[in-house]
């Protein structure tokens, strides 16, 4: 690929005054009740090594914040292993300017939905937005549609750079998969551009792949997807596992969360979408401990 | 359709058109062989470096066309691009439409930014004809439209105040970098992945090469242009080697500059491609003599570039359709590369022989 490859060199530089850094688990706040099993503590720091301020409890528990709506529920665990974000909760704690690059294939753009209000990242704004007073968020959406992890990750680099964001919220893996990149190099990409972004101290929050019935017995998907779900559990970042919500919604339910091309999320997709990715993303600021991952999910 | 012997800017025309319809086709397997892995820069830059190139030729020499002769044959040039632009883009709309009914596949609909085309059409339209929605991988023509358009007062210019032409380019690529300009994108929030403002920078320094001036200073400093290529070439090799690649955040302001980026055609890739030109250009007559098979095949590419631009980026589309359908192994690309090689010279081919069929009837006429 043209550009996105690693820094390694540099990689190692940061990495190393990370590792000056004290392991600090985040207190605060209860962790919502279904997340799973209790592990090892992840190591908490900021790049420089400076310990991470605990994140002030906000008014109400938790729990109670970004609550899924009962169209959208399915089962937390399957969505998301929560994961640290302490960029996030440094920013919120100073209550500075949290930045969120959105970047990714068409869900971003918001196609399908009946206007851009609905795409989801301007979804997951609003819910945001309802859950902390004088929360001061910008959503800076840069989705393309149909585009390759490594024209994403190329792309990263420079919108990085000229949007300085708190975190990148990035849909990445169905184009991947369909356009059938090996499963390996898919993962290269990933990981590199989740290095990077961590060295400079941006949190990453990964959005999986799509669910249709149409990929549900497709081999190499679900290798993309694989390596997704690897590439977040040992660089130890958020994944929102669109799939299995989707697939729980579409089959338990039977909620049509797509357009009428079974392709598209519909505006209540979006919405379903944006909540995940809300809960996700509260739950993770205000963690304690970081579950082990439970292999092979995505 | 002229038909002149084959040169070396056809050759390496053929060969930029060649790796654009390989390197179009993500995950690819001879997509590792294109120049573009061994450097920073790729064939687009030398795509439309040649297309300045070529500009100058179409521009005429001063003493031998009028300046409305001159602007009116750049602007009909211009036309005719935009025109193939719209014609490729709808056929790659229904490629993607089939593919997704035989295949029932609708995921595919969203390939290459196609799916605001399915599930916006009524603002993507208008996007699709202003050129401000642009399929993925189908962004080079627009850029070229724009280019070639700009070229009407560029050849202008050159006629009435030719030493204004290199600085006032490279004014505008500062400016774009600057102030981070760029043409945005609709309806689909975004903006042109081949910015005009910094991309124009390569077309008029092919346009000014092309002089006899320059050439001649070429000449006569080829050794020193060579060693210029040869440190150009290995700074580029090494950076992808040794992924030194520079961090944009850790660039000193304006880091724009200092990136290696392909939207703004940053300052490290022009010079990685001029240093290509500059290395690579006396090759052909080496190959040429050594293997004129593949040099007659890459001219022949070159000679009928827009042609063969436009079928190969149809065969590039069809290529990943392939791939989704039968998977992405080793033969399967095999496969694609040969029929689509083929293919791009069948084009060629059948362009010039009705080149050659007119002539000849022209000439039993008379």
């Amino acid at each position: 690929m043209a550009f996105g490859t690693a820094r390694a060199p540099q990689e190692q530089r940061y990495r190393l005054a990370g590792i000056v850094g004290l392991c600090l688990a985040l207190v605060a706040g209860a962790v919502c009740a279904q997340t799973a099993a209790p592990g090892a503590p992840a190591p908490q720091r900021a790049a420089d090594g400076t310990e991470i301020p605990v994140t002030a409890p906000p008014e109400v528990a938790p729990s109670e914040l970004a609550k899924i709506s009962p169209l959208c529920e399915a089962p937390f665990g399957d969505i998301a292993t929560p994961t640290p974000l302490p960029q996030l909760a440094q920013v919120l704690e100073r209550k500075g300017e949290i930045r969120v690059l959105a970047i990714g294939s068409s869900s971003t753009v918001g196609v399908g939905s009946s206007k851009p209000a609905h795409n989801y990242p301007n979804q997951l704004g609003g819910i945001l937005k309802k859950n902390f007073a004088d929360l001061n968020l910008k959503i800076i959406n840069k989705g393309v549609s149909g585009e390759v992890s490594a024209q994403t990750a190329e792309r990263m680099r420079r919108l990085v750079l000229m949007e300085k964001p708190t975190m990148v919220l990035w849909q990445v893996g169905t184009n991947d998969a369909l356009a059938r990149v090996p499963a390996e190099d898919f993962k290269a990409t990933v990981v590199e551009t989740i290095r990077w972004l961590k060295q400079h101290d941006i949190d990453v929050v990964l959005v999986g792949l799509q669910y249709t019935p149409h990929v549900a017995r497709d081999e190499h998907y679900h290798a993309v997807r694989k390596a997704l779900s690897d590439a977040a559990n040992e660089e130890r970042v958020l994944l929102v596992r669109r799939f299995a919500a989707m697939e729980f919604l579409a089959r338990v339910r039977g909620q049509p969360l797509l357009g009428p091309d079974e392709l598209h999320l519909n505006d209540l997709g979006y919405r379903c979408m944006a909540e995940h990715i809300a809960r996700s993303m509260v739950v993770s600021m205000f963690m304690r401990v970081k579950p082990r991952p439970k292999p092979g999910q995505q | 359709m002229s038909l002149r012997s084959a040169n070396a800017v056809d050759f390496w025309r053929g060969l930029a058109l060649a790796s654009i319809f390989i390197n179009h086709i993500p995950g690819f397997f001879y997509e590792r062989f294109t120049h573009r892995n061994f450097g920073i820069s790729d064939s687009a830059e030398l795509f439309v470096f040649l297309a300045g190139f070529s500009a100058r030729a179409l521009a005429g020499r001063r003493d031998t066309l009028s300046m409305q002769t001159m602007m009116l044959r750049v602007g009909a040039r211009g036309v005719q691009l935009y025109a193939a632009q719209i014609l490729i883009t709808m056929v790659a709309i229904a490629m993607i439409a089939a593919a997704a009914i035989v295949w029932e596949n609708p995921l595919l609909l969203e390939w290459h930014n196609a799916a605001a085309v399915f599930q916006d059409p009524v603002q993507a339209h208008v996007g699709l004809v202003l050129l401000s929605h642009q399929l993925g991988f189908f962004d080079i023509l627009p850029l070229y439209v724009v280019l070639m358009l700009g070229a009407v007062s560029l050849a202008a210019v050159h006629r009435l105040a030719p030493w204004a032409i290199l600085p006032g380019s490279a004014a505008v690529y500062l400016a774009a970098h600057a102030f981070r300009l760029n043409v945005p994108t609709w309806p689909v929030e975004g903006e042109w992945l081949f910015n005009p403002f910094c991309w124009q920078l390569i077309f008029v320094i092919g346009f000014v090469a092309a002089g006899e001036g320059a050439l001649a200073f070429a000449r006569r400093h080829s050794l020193l242009l060579r060693g210029l290529g040869l440190i150009g070439a290995a700074i580029g090799l090494s950076i992808v080697v040794f992924r030194l690649w520079p961090d944009p955040l850790r660039m000193p302001e304006p880091a724009l500059l200092f990136v290696v980026d392909k939207s703004y055609l940053s300052p490290l890739r022009l010079f990685h491609a001029l240093s290509l030109v500059v290395l690579f250009a006396g090759l052909f007559g080496h190959i040429s003599a050594r293997v004129p098979a593949i040099a007659g095949y890459f001219c022949l590419l070159g000679r009928n570039s827009l042609y063969v631009f436009c079928l190969g980026s149809l065969l590039s589309l069809a290529g990943q359709l392939a791939r989704f359908h039968f998977g992405g192994t080793l033969g399967i690309d095999t496969v694609v590369l040969v029929l689509g090689l083929t293919l791009l010279g069948l084009t060629g081919w059948l362009s010039e022989l009705r080149a050659r069929l007119k002539s000849s009837a022209t000439a039993s006429r008379e």
